[in-house]
């Protein structure tokens, strides 16, 4: 059996976020077995510090206001601009986005980019980015399409990105990335339909976030701490995993026109995943990621291989099904429980 | 949990005498959320094929409403006896997930032929039906999806009855009081808490889908109570507002925390400022309620949903055709701005030593 994650050190020691509090489950599940005293569940919570307490709750109504504070008016400023009132004159427009830009990098300079205000405030910024890009395309009609307004939206606030050292930030700045590649094959696939066609690019979107996702992995590895949180890389890993699954399904389904690349791919992303995943960095959401996708391509050949929609291909594709998810589940219930033995 | 932790935590308890005897070993809490999920998506996949299995080799069910009725009880039953007869077993958790779900869609099939395809009957019996499986069924994927699917049925009745508007009230008020009682009804906590789940994901869906879109893709309605005209649409967002202050005040009354308070003004005043800004957007208010329940539960996997329930809404809200983007603009700054000086009041009205003083007085 491999050396239990906490008695290694290091990130790999790691891969729960900060401030978890894992005693929930524990205790609800003691619960559920008759073994707390009736009525005394929300004590034993209390005792075992589960519950939040007053500091905890002011420590997470000032993030969630501050954060919810911000998006919901870095939201309102695009919004305007996105309405393209024509009463307004330019300067007034352009004055309405930019003193806010100035303002809150002000502020930025005042709160310091270590605190959480700080990074907040650089969130707003960089949104307001956004806004003051679209208005330039839209006041000198500069012809350009959407896709290089993301593109160019994502390359200004690049350094703000840099020095924040935010993974909500670094999230952000890749959806910015993959909403320009999406536009662009949009785009280009209108004119050129023989030249772009979707397996490209799905393939440049799996590129993309497989690589964000082994930099991420890499960097935090490699002693950036704050790179450490779980859901952001989480988000990186659906998002690779679902698009290799989906070539690879688009290599079964479409074999004639597809490059053939798709499952051979697919079946490299599943061994480096089962190894990084179930012996470096343990964790077993990107596991679960692993088994449902392997359910769903496996399912998906065989299916496909038969061919006859007969009952006896339905029950037998069905009870395959059943049978991976039920193997799958447990072993994955396995996994978590020797995480936490 | 590592086993020393848990040990310790047991001991813990045991010297203050709430629980008794030798620590149990690790049971289901060692199955994450996502373990689940993958569950819940697979075992729909598999219905998927057994229901292709029943419309290739007996299609004569599909031509039959009453047939259809019956091997739509009989796949219902068997499941049910499934789950009690072997529910730790997980390759036939599996099998009576998917046999259920194909005999819940048999069942809907025959009943909507009964009805003459009335939605508001279908979505009433669907209601029932998913509210006896609940309780009947004691695997927690199979609950989770019961209790989200009643919702939804009770929500398409809500829709048919020209009530569409009070959807994201009841579902949030339905939320709200089940998430609230999680530990007051311990005794029946897996139920409880697959409930709270599945309610959870309705008044997210609910949040994020808050009206016209969801109306008119299932039902070709738009966010309106149809049947009270435009005050019925007002009314509407008055329940919202008054579930939103009445979550609050339970919340407040069962951490004991008196409204008169630093913590009970803050927590009044956000609710304010949350259902006011509900009467133009009406998603907020729902995903705002899974997001603090969740956390006062210590629920992060409810507390996660809130947070991606109010970003799909604002994405979501710029689509929607109820107002102007000038209109929403300045709506969502004012609601930035309340939010951004509630925190300010927050520094006032709660300072961070006031607890700590609060305590020492205590002792």
């Amino acid at each position: 059996m491999p050396p239990s994650a906490h008695s290694r050190g290091g990130y790999f020691a790691n891969v729960n976020p900060p401030g978890r509090k894992p005693h929930r489950s524990d205790i609800l599940d003691w619960s559920d077995q008759v073994r707390i005293a009736n009525g005394r569940l929300r004590e034993a919570l209390e005792l075992a510090g589960v519950l939040p307490g007053a500091d905890d709750w002011r420590r997470f109504l000032d993030r969630i206001l501050l954060f919810m504070g911000v998006v919901l008016l870095a939201a309102g400023v695009i919004f305007f601009f996105a309405f393209n009132w024509q009463a307004m004159g330019r300067l007034t427009k352009f004055a309405l986005v930019e003193v806010p830009i100035l303002a809150v990098l002000g502020l930025v300079w005042r709160l310091g980019v270590d605190s959480i205000a700080g990074k907040a405030t650089l969130l707003l910024a960089s949104l307001l980015a956004g806004a003051l890009l679209a208005l330039v395309g839209q006041t000198y009609q500069t012809g350009a399409d959407t896709f290089e307004l993301f593109v160019a939206w994502a390359a200004a606030i690049l350094p703000w990105v840099l020095v924040a050292r935010f993974p909500a930030l670094w999230i952000v700045w890749l959806a910015l990335l993959n909403v320009a590649v999406s536009l662009y094959f949009r785009t280009f696939g209108l004119f050129w339909g023989m030249l772009f066609d979707p397996e490209k690019l799905l393939w440049v979107a799996f590129g993309l976030n497989t690589a964000a996702l082994v930099v991420w992995e890499g960097l935090a590895a490699g002693g950036l701490k704050w790179l450490r949180e779980r859901w952001s890389v989480r988000i990186l890993a659906t998002a690779s995993g679902g698009l290799i699954a989906s070539l690879a399904l688009h290599d079964i389904f479409e074999w004639h026109n597809s490059s053939h690349w798709g499952a051979p791919l697919w079946l490299a992303w599943m061994v480096t995943a089962y190894v990084v995943y179930r012996h470096l960095v343990r964790d077993v959401y990107v596991l679960a990621v692993g088994v449902l996708s392997a359910i769903v391509v496996v399912t998906s050949f065989v299916a496909n291989g038969i061919g006859h929609a007969e009952a006896g291909v339905f029950l037998l594709v069905g009870l395959l099904v059943i049978g991976m998810s039920a193997a799958g589940g447990y072993w994955l219930k396995l996994v978590a429980t020797e995480e936490g033995s | 949990m590592s086993a020393p932790t848990r040990e310790a935590l047991w001991v813990r308890l045991r010297d203050s005498g709430l629980v008794v005897g030798e620590m149990p070993a690790a049971g289901d809490a060692s199955a994450p959320w996502y373990v689940r999920v993958m569950l819940g998506i697979a075992g729909w996949i598999g219905a998927l094929f057994l229901l292709g299995f029943v419309g290739a080799g007996f299609a004569f069910v599909f031509r039959n409403s009453g047939a259809a009725a019956v091997v739509g009880v009989g796949a219902c039953a068997v499941a049910v006896a499934i789950f009690r007869v072997a529910p730790k077993n997980d390759f036939v958790a599996q099998f009576g997930l998917a046999v259920s779900l194909a005999g819940q869609v048999l069942l809907v099939f025959a009943v909507g032929d009964w009805m003459d395809r009335s939605t508001l009957a279908v979505a009433l019996f669907v209601a029932l039906q998913q509210a006896l499986l609940l309780v009947l069924v004691p695997n927690f994927v199979h609950r989770l999806w019961a209790s989200w699917s009643g919702m939804f049925a009770a929500s398409i009745a809500l829709m048919d009855a020209g009530l569409f508007g009070f959807v994201p009230a009841v579902t949030a008020a339905a939320f709200v009081w089940v998430a609230l009682s999680e530990f007051r009804l311990a005794r029946h906590g897996p139920l409880v808490r697959a409930g709270v789940y599945g309610l959870a994901l309705a008044a997210g869906q609910v949040a994020v889908l808050p009206g016209s879109l969801l109306g008119e893709l299932f039902y070709h309605h738009g966010d309106h109570g149809v049947a009270l005209g435009i005050p019925g649409v007002w009314l509407a967002r008055g329940a919202l507002f008054a579930v939103l202050v009445w979550a609050v005040a339970a919340l407040l009354q069962r951490e004991r925390v008196a409204l008169a308070s630093g913590p009970g003004r803050i927590g009044l005043v956000g609710a304010l400022v949350l259902g006011l800004v509900s009467f133009k957007a009406p998603g907020v208010g729902p995903a705002a309620a899974i997001l603090f329940v969740g956390y006062a539960n210590a629920d992060r996997v409810l507390t996660g949903l809130g947070i991606a329930a109010l970003l799909g809404y604002l994405s979501h809200y710029y689509y929607s055709l109820d107002a102007t983007l000038m209109e929403k603009s300045g709506l969502l700054v004012a609601a930035g701005l309340a939010l951004l000086a509630v925190r300010l009041a927050m520094r006032y009205w709660w300072p961070e030593n006031q607890d700590k003083s609060e305590e020492a007085g205590h002792a």
